[in-house]
């Protein structure tokens, strides 16, 4: 499967800027038109797989996004979104923060719901994330989850490699 | 999605009018102390409403939205009090996207779902309610249509609009020098394209060897360096980020 943002490159008229780690575009497929999409040039699909470097820099130029698009093209908000697995509706996987600008009569509704939940859901809910979050997170220390079954040393020193390599397998 | 501060929607018209006077009459540094005063997610930073806090360092705070779009539904929120995106340093910023790697994470291993919307919204068109920033995250699951994200195809002329109009200003803001064609940007984005096996750090920053570009090797996988990582295939029961990932395929 060919990835649609890293052939975005070679296509190239919506580019806005493309640097050694990221690239800044307008894309095709957009939420709303005038949306710009910013993303790493490497191909990680979700955002748990992007180094914190990449998405730093992800990050500030999002931003600078968001603020040129009040400028120049009279937004009157913005929308952040990332889009983070199949599930969310990433139709690339390759993950990028979209930044799409609002005016109040664009129709455009991405609000959701509210939920009432249940006192005991809310607390099952809580204790499952705190849980998790005592854990090491995956990206940092892949092969920490797996210990139990008794990895050396040696594989511990590796993890962040071994992750990463892993991602980089599925480099399309 | 949570509220704004009650104490305001309360007031009487009347009192509302009297505080609009003394608005008016206020500087702004004074009118930014009162929106903190008002702001109920500067209150639940403070401790002095309760909320359900799954994650908290000298930045920031995570808690569970107490009208969440689906389960699990986490806010994010600076300690300090920004009203847009724009006015949040980029430290701060960063460390929030940081950190909202994690939870996001969390939320997929933990819950089980599918998926994640990472969102934000600056200013009330898009549909901000509360005048202090943060990050919404969002557990998702396959056909939820929580969020009516739906993408349509643009045509070439307008994305070249849309590049035209902000590129100079966005470009500014970087602090880059516009490349000065469009050939340029083809070229850079060329030349580097296969340094594969370490995604991080390896950027040689500057890639100015002289060489040209190697065309379409990127699309080469990297089989070569898999050997050393065999006991990657995790056998435990959490759902991994790699399943999430490749769902793609």
């Amino acid at each position: 499967m060919k990835c649609e943002y890293c052939d975005l490159l070679d296509k190239n008229e919506d580019i806005i800027h493309a640097d050694d780690d990221i690239v800044i575009a307008v894309k095709d497929k957009v939420t709303t038109s005038g949306q710009i999409t910013v993303y790493p040039r490497k191909h990680y699909p979700i955002m748990e797989m992007v180094p914190e470097d990449i998405l730093n820099k992800c990050v500030s130029a999002a931003k600078n996004v968001s603020i040129a698009v009040f400028e120049s093209l009279g937004a009157q908000g913005t929308n952040i979104l990332v889009r983070n697995g199949l599930s969310a509706g990433q139709s690339v996987p390759h993950f990028g923060i979209e930044v799409i600008p609002r005016r109040e009569e664009d129709k455009l509704n991405l609000e959701w719901q509210g939920k009432q939940i249940m006192e005991d859901e809310m607390e099952m809910t809580f204790q499952a994330l705190e849980e998790d979050l005592k854990k090491p997170s995956i990206a940092e220390s892949k092969e920490e989850i797996v210990v139990d079954e008794g990895e050396t040393e040696a594989t511990l020193e590796k993890e962040g490699d071994n992750y990463l390599l892993k991602s980089l397998k599925r480099i399309p | 999605m949570a509220d704004q501060p009650k104490s305001i929607e309360d007031l009487s018209p009347k009192e509302r009018k009297e505080l609009e006077e003394k608005l008016k009459n206020m500087s702004p540094e004074e009118i930014a102390d009162l929106q903190k005063q008002q702001c109920i997610f500067c209150q639940i930073v403070q401790g002095k409403v309760p909320s359900k806090k799954v994650y908290e360092d000298d930045t920031c705070i995570a808690i569970l939205d107490i009208q969440p779009a689906t389960k699990g539904h986490l806010l994010l929120i600076p300690k300090e009090h920004y009203a847009i995106m724009p006015q949040v340093p980029d430290e701060v910023l960063q460390h929030l996207f940081k950190t909202s790697k994690r939870l996001s994470q969390a939320l997929l291993r933990g819950l089980k779902v599918g998926g994640t919307s990472i969102f934000m919204a600056n200013g009330q068109a898009a549909g901000q309610r509360a005048l202090h920033f943060m990050i919404h995250l969002i557990p998702r699951k396959d056909g939820d249509k929580i969020i009516e994200d739906t993408e349509t195809l643009i045509e070439r002329s307008m994305q070249e609009k849309v590049r035209i109009a902000v590129q100079d200003k966005i470009l500014s803001l970087m602090g880059v020098e516009k490349q000065t064609t469009l050939e340029d940007i083809k070229e850079e984005v060329g030349e580097d394209s296969d340094d594969g096996d370490e995604p991080e750090e390896t950027q040689d920053t500057e890639s100015s060897d002289s060489d040209s570009e190697e065309p379409e090797t990127e699309e080469e996988p990297e089989e070569s360096e898999e050997d050393d990582d065999t006991e990657e295939e995790t056998k435990d029961e959490d759902v991994s980020l790699d399943d999430i990932a490749n769902l793609f395929k």
